[in-house]
């Protein structure tokens, strides 16, 4: 069976944050002031207000707290975000996926008890994982089809000492470093290999550098990470690692949100703009253009989607309905090319005013580039794919995984 | 076939290239970093250039300037654009206009503009078409709509000309001179037959640039708005006839305006591809990925590869054109290879982009700028009014 319609909660909650978006995040980050793409502070009263309507929560299972949403409709929720701003939509759809894993799937009842009603409580509570190393490379580029690892190991330690575990280390590109209360860090933990501990913001010894705008390369806020000597209880040590190999499923639905505004951008201008006696959208250079712009956001919402309700229906790949692929992985990719071309293609139907800075057509741009090359080894994606295809297997027992969780 | 540069072609090159290397280079990501467009500007840089020739080196020699030929010039805009796109189009945009004042200009207004032009280091020139509900319009005016084009008007007045309205986006307006303005003298025909090209010197009564548009890319060079308000000019001014701004159709020298202006985007793209196709390989060669340098992997060379050959076909056609120039061959290969440069600079451009931004996390800073400088093609080289218009010359 094939179904592509939305439940009415699905429809409701989509009409909610565009509703959202239209009144309270356009109008403040559209202004010229927070166009500049190197000099972008993050609104938090907005993200307070998106608290407020439960999509910092969104992902948490209802019996927790949270809207229990799935991955597809995390996706469309991201989506609207986006298309208004995508710092907003990161850092909630970052919490909200951590959210998720960690009090719904990973901590005991212990840990929940002591942190879930501090983070259900507060508005400004953000979750981030520290996970990637200064230095620390991918490496698939070159060692695709082979067995052999260079990956650097981790250099952050915990060391147990009596009732606390004593972290060192610096973590770099932290995704909501800046404004997360709780982290939790991927450290080695003696012999038994590497675990995930939580690390209330204000511990002691924990230090937050937040990545200078006009040297960043991300959206939402990021920041390095540094641990000395920061003493966290024994019972902070998680039972399961977390791990996190891919950007989160949410990130290509966010990259549809930026494409989609460039679209609407685009269209609305070219129903407006007149120039060689028509209004622009009559040329068939330019309705060609806007067809081409509008046919790579539908086939990427397409597979966006699929990508998330396969994540949403495991026993789908089970039984044969798809096949067995790195479902979101490929919605990444294609969604950033396709991205990016819709983007440019926008930006030109504004002619010169599709280059200026206080105008949102070059943050579209800008934000499109940074989804196309998000760094870390963005084109080792399609290597991954093509592990996948050959049957490949680099890990034999992975462990949780943000990316195919959301 | 001979691909060889005389003696004269090389000394040139070499000038630019010891100048772009020495002086350019180390200030041009500092100046692209300037927040407020109207500073990004930096004199001292023009002065130097101008002093080297840079400024005046299309202007004929029986005028006083070095007379290059259009194998020097494209050689050169390729040399400077490849330490900054911007601040080469800021000189060569003097060429384009320098080419024109030589071409159609009596010689009472050589005596009078092209002279200062000469002596003045920071004498720079522009040219004022576009305006706010004018640019495609400009360029391709629709048959069915004689009344579409820029509407600057001009009112003849005993012995001056009275001009109210306004242009944007105009290139130098903040640092030129001298512009070269197109007005509506007659509103009620076609644009090609009621504009007239109007001197407009900087202190012109009634004439004054508003802001500076603030672009993502090009930074140091200056896109402004005029306004001209009872802006008066005297008729010794018109350049060349009433109501016939295009120059072609007053038998001007056709490798001034518009078509050395095709190439002129073709050749700044050429250096903005080697830089970054520079950039890419040592990269490449330097940075390593568990332990080995990137260039050992397949995918980084076949990017590489991409970059080279998409550059040397661009290098290929630019002298091409720069040749025929300067055999007085006319054809759409100037406009065909603007073109192409707009699909050659944005893609060797973003692969150096994403060569860099595998490796590392954050972006790096030249490669970024390279792309934002290469985002500027798609309105003036690659637009489909551009590509269009080429077509239409095509079918003549």
């Amino acid at each position: 069976m094939y179904n592509l319609r939305l439940s009415s909660e699905q429809l409701e909650i989509r009409d909610t944050v565009r509703d959202f978006v239209e009144r309270e995040i356009k109008p403040v980050c559209l202004k010229a002031e927070r166009l500049e793409a190197l000099d972008r502070r993050l609104p938090m009263d907005l993200l307070e207000e998106a608290s407020q309507l439960g999509l910092r929560t969104l992902a948490l299972s209802e019996e927790r707290g949270g809207a229990g949403a799935d991955a597809l409709t995390s996706c469309i929720v991201t989506e609207e975000l986006a298309a208004g701003d995508p710092d907003i939509a990161a850092t909630l759809a970052e919490t909200s996926a951590l959210a998720r894993t960690l009090f719904d799937q990973l901590m005991s009842q212990g840990q929940r008890d002591r942190f879930l009603p501090q983070f259900l409580r507060d508005d400004r509570y953000h979750l981030a994982f520290a996970d990637r190393e200064p230095g620390n490379d991918d490496t698939l580029g070159v060692n695709y089809h082979r067995p052999e690892t260079s990956d650097t190991p981790i250099k952050t330690s915990a060391v147990r000492a009596g009732n606390v575990w004593v972290i060192d280390g610096v973590k770099d590109c932290v995704a909501n470093a800046p404004v997360a209360k709780l982290i939790a860090v991927r450290a080695r933990t003696g012999t038994k290999g590497v675990s995930t501990l939580l690390v209330p913001r204000e511990t002691p010894g924990l230090s937050v550098r937040e990545h200078d705008p006009a040297e960043g390369w991300a959206h939402g806020p990021c920041g390095e990470v540094v641990f000395k000597d920061c003493r966290v209880p024994a019972e902070n040590l998680l039972d399961q690692e977390l791990e996190r190999t891919d950007r989160g499923g949410w990130f290509q639905a966010l990259n549809l949100g930026i494409g989609r505004a460039a679209h609407d951008a685009a269209l609305d201008y070219a129903k407006l703009r007149v120039q060689g006696g028509r209004r622009i959208i009559e040329h068939q250079a330019i309705g060609a253009k806007l067809a081409g712009i509008a046919i790579r956001l539908e086939v990427a919402r397409s597979i966006v989607w699929q990508a998330a309700w396969a994540s949403d229906h495991p026993e789908a790949v089970a039984d044969r309905s798809l096949a067995d692929l790195p479902h979101a992985i490929i919605a990444r990719v294609f969604t950033s090319e396709a991205v990016y071309h819709a983007v440019k293609d926008a930006a030109e139907c504004f002619g010169a005013m599709g280059v200026m800075r206080d105008m949102p057509l070059q943050k579209y741009v800008h934000d499109a580039l940074v989804c196309l090359h998000p760094g870390h080894g963005a084109s080792e994606a399609k290597l991954r794919i093509a592990e996948a295809l050959a049957g490949y297997r680099r890990h034999p027992a992975p462990p949780v995984r943000i990316a195919e969780s959301i | 076939m001979d691909f060889s540069l005389n003696e004269e072609q090389r000394s040139w090159q070499v000038k630019a290239r010891k100048f772009a290397l020495e002086e350019i280079r180390p200030i041009s990501l500092a100046r692209d970093a300037i927040p407020d467009p109207r500073e990004a500007f930096d004199w001292e840089i023009i002065k130097k250039g101008s002093r080297l020739g840079f400024r005046t080196m299309a202007v004929p020699r029986k005028w006083g300037g070095q007379g290059t030929d259009f194998v020097t010039q494209a050689l050169v805009m390729a040399e400077l654009a490849k330490a900054d796109s911007a601040i080469s189009k800021t000189f060569s945009q003097c060429w384009k206009w320098s080419h024109l004042i030589a071409a159609v200009c009596t010689d009472e207004q050589k005596e009078r503009f092209l002279k200062p032009f000469l002596a003045d280091d920071t004498f720079l020139l522009g040219k004022g078409i576009s305006e706010p509900n004018a640019g495609s319009d400009n360029r391709l005016p629709p048959a069915d709509d004689p009344r579409a084009g820029l509407k600057l008007r001009a009112e003849r007045k005993g012995d001056e000309w009275i001009l109210n309205g306004e242009k944007c986006f105009i290139a130098n307006a903040s640092v030129g001179k001298l512009f070269f303005i197109d007005a509506r003298t007659n509103p009620d025909v076609p644009l090609r037959e009621g504009t007239t090209m109007f001197m407009v010197p900087r202190d012109t009564p009634g004439f004054r640039i508003g802001k500076v548009f603030n672009k993502s890319g090009w930074r140091f060079y200056q896109n402004g708005e005029m306004i001209f308000e009872n802006a008066r000019v005297p008729h010794a001014n018109v350049v060349g006839r009433a109501n016939a701004s295009d120059m072609k159709s007053q038998g001007g020298d056709r490798t001034g305006g518009d078509i050395f202006g095709d190439l002129e985007l073709a050749a700044n793209a050429l250096g903005v591809c080697e830089d970054a196709c520079e950039q890419a390989l040592a990269y490449a060669r330097t940075r390593t990925q568990g332990g080995k340098p990137l260039f050992e992997q397949q995918l980084v060379q076949l990017k590489l590869n991409r970059m080279h050959m998409l550059t040397e076909a661009l290098r290929s056609f630019v002298l091409r054109v720069a040749w025929e120039h300067d055999q007085k061959m006319h054809s759409t290969n100037p406009g065909l290879a603007m073109n192409f440069s707009t699909d050659v600079i944005q893609e060797v451009t973003e692969l150096n982009l994403e060569i860099h931004c595998d490796a590392d996390g954050g972006m790096d800073r030249r490669a970024d700028k390279l792309v934002r400088d290469s985002f500027i093609w798609s309105h003036l080289a690659g637009d489909s009014v551009q590509r269009m218009k080429v077509a239409r010359r095509l079918a003549k």
